[in-house]
């Protein structure tokens, strides 16, 4: 890969557009809607973050050629994408494309513009900082399509400055019938196709280098492809060597592996989404609800004790008899004042 | 789009079930037995969550499934059905690895037989061909790492990277609460 490219990405990423942002604000809403919609609807699966990087190449169609509206199927509401972050991944990587000072051409110019809005409404933000909370949002989305795709789509994006044989060649790949898109190649750069598709899985790797730069702390400042990797591996060995660390000190703690994890996590609340977690916690308090056939008396004990924390959260408030297997994913708060006084009871008994 | 708290949630849940199953194999033995036990009982909720969309989670659960010790927990933690599809999917991968891997021979040898460029000034070209091997020197090593990696390329290694860093830092999250818990109860 090239260094020169790399770092003539970075001062790229930070030019503004300055676009009005009142006509921004609008097409980006309801651009958001369409991405929305194209994300969530015909794939199966829990996703992949891939999706949030790609634009259904339909959907970069319609962008540069005002194609009408795209039928969009139902939502699943499982995969509800809250706008701004959308917008920011958008923002994020159009910003890595954002074109260079060469004139924006005549004709793809007005949907251009609409694509260029994204970045001036959102870059506001900060793109680091917005960017950590959405990939730590499980970045999974629909299943990254074909690498092909996505090359379509960011050669659409670039449209303006390259000439891009290649993308009108996939475009026809696809099932709609899409013309063929006829741009200028960069001034001083080769046209042939050979380095056209090597710059085009370049542009790709450096894209995704951008992302991981911006996942691993601390290699937002490093320029360079091979330091950035240096990082990134260096982040991967660590949190594996955590993950080890880790289970070696749980097998350390415990003489069964059979935690009682209910307690514990009740005990420890603060720091994970624990409405679910205290309505584990009952059924395992009950000695007539036993769920679990090798509870023993001292873990029973164990557990209240682990009750009697004063650690309990705003979380703690639910509480179940149900299984664990259902109880997972529910919580009645009603139950709250009953249960613990019945604890207090139990453990009188004991 | 998942956030991740569902993920750590999902993460937890699958890796609590594994572990009481776990128990009732592994009673007593050494230490080592049981991290053994408990990385691979997380590793495998962990990739089992991302429910067979990332290369690298398929490659785990293939490589787990190797060892004829860890049928039974795997195939509790997919579920019979997943566990089927995961099959097939890793005899299938098999194959288009295999086919991936002939076809990367082969292209590198064409590009071996193609005439380097000389237009450039010498020093350049000593510096880009010097990036190049460092960079290839650390992408071998990053495909060591990531699980699966041998067989992705260079593009989806990349997003692969991303998904399982994200991955393993919710992975880690989840442990590490469960280990201060464990400790403060432990404590008193």
């Amino acid at each position: 890969m090239d260094m020169e490219v790399i770092a003539g990405t970075g001062p790229r990423s930070t030019t503004k557009m300055p676009e009005p942002d009142q006509t921004g604000l609008n097409d980006s809403l309801q651009f958001n809607e369409e991405i929305h919609h194209l994300m969530t609807a015909p794939n199966e699966n829990a996703s992949s973050f891939t999706a949030l990087l790609e634009l259904p190449p339909t959907q970069a169609m319609e962008l540069l050629h005002h194609s009408p509206d795209l039928v969009k199927p139902a939502l699943n509401e499982e995969l509800l994408v809250p706008p701004n972050s959308a917008s920011v991944e958008r923002a994020t990587r159009f910003s890595a494309f954002a074109p260079e000072s060469s004139p924006v051409p005549e004709d793809s110019g007005a949907n251009l513009d609409k694509v260029k809005s994204e970045p001036a409404e959102t870059e506001s933000n900060p793109n680091s900082s917005s960017l950590q909370p959405l990939l730590s949002d499980p970045t999974v989305e629909i299943r990254s399509q074909r690498p092909a795709k996505r090359k379509e789509r960011e050669k659409k994006v670039k449209g303006s400055t390259r000439k891009s044989k290649s993308a009108a060649k996939e475009s026809c790949e696809d099932g709609e019938k899409l013309p063929y898109v006829h741009v200028r190649a960069r001034r001083g750069q080769a046209t042939d196709s050979h380095s056209l598709a090597e710059r085009a899985r370049r542009e790709k790797i450096n894209a995704r280098m951008k992302l991981l730069q911006q996942l691993v702390p601390g290699c937002n400042k490093i320029s360079g492809t091979a330091l950035v990797l240096d990082e990134i591996i260096n982040h991967v060995q660590s949190l594996q060597r955590q993950v080890e660390f880790l289970s070696m000190r749980l097998a350390a703690v415990n003489p069964r592996i059979d935690f009682n994890l209910d307690s514990l996590l009740a005990a420890e609340s603060g720091s994970l989404m624990d409405s679910n977690f205290p309505s584990m916690v009952m059924p395992q308090m009950w000695p007539e609800v036993q769920v679990n056939g090798n509870r023993q008396q001292y873990q029973q004990e164990w557990h209240f004790d682990a009750v009697h924390q004063p650690v309990w959260g705003g979380e703690e408030d639910g509480h179940n008899f149900i299984t664990p297997e259902n109880s997972l994913l529910s919580y009645d708060s009603s139950a709250n004042s009953a249960s613990l006084h019945s604890n207090h009871q139990l453990k009188m008994e004991l | 789009m998942r956030s991740s708290s569902s993920l750590k949630r999902d993460f937890l849940k699958k890796w609590v079930t594994s572990l009481q199953i776990c128990s009732f194999s592994i009673r007593g033995t050494s230490v080592l037995e049981r991290k053994k036990a408990i990385k691979l009982s997380a590793d495998l909720a962990m990739a089992s969550a991302r429910k067979g969309t990332t290369c690298w989670s398929r490659a785990l659960i293939a490589n787990a499934s190797k060892d004829d010790n860890n049928k039974v927990l795997i195939e509790h933690i997919l579920g019979s059905h997943e566990y089927e599809r995961s099959k097939q999917a890793s005899i299938g991968s098999l194959m288009c690895n295999k086919r991936i891997r002939c076809k990367k021979i082969l292209k590198k040898s064409f590009r071996m037989r193609r005439v380097p460029k000389k237009s450039c000034e010498p020093r350049m070209v000593i510096a880009s061909s010097l990036a190049k091997r460092f960079i290839k020197k650390r992408t071998q090593f990053l495909r060591s790492l990531v699980p699966g990696g041998e067989f992705m390329d260079d593009i989806s290694l990349m997003e692969e990277t991303l998904d399982y860093i994200v991955s393993l830092r919710a992975q880690v999250d989840v442990m590490k609460t469960l280990v201060c818990a464990t400790e403060l109860v432990n404590c008193n």
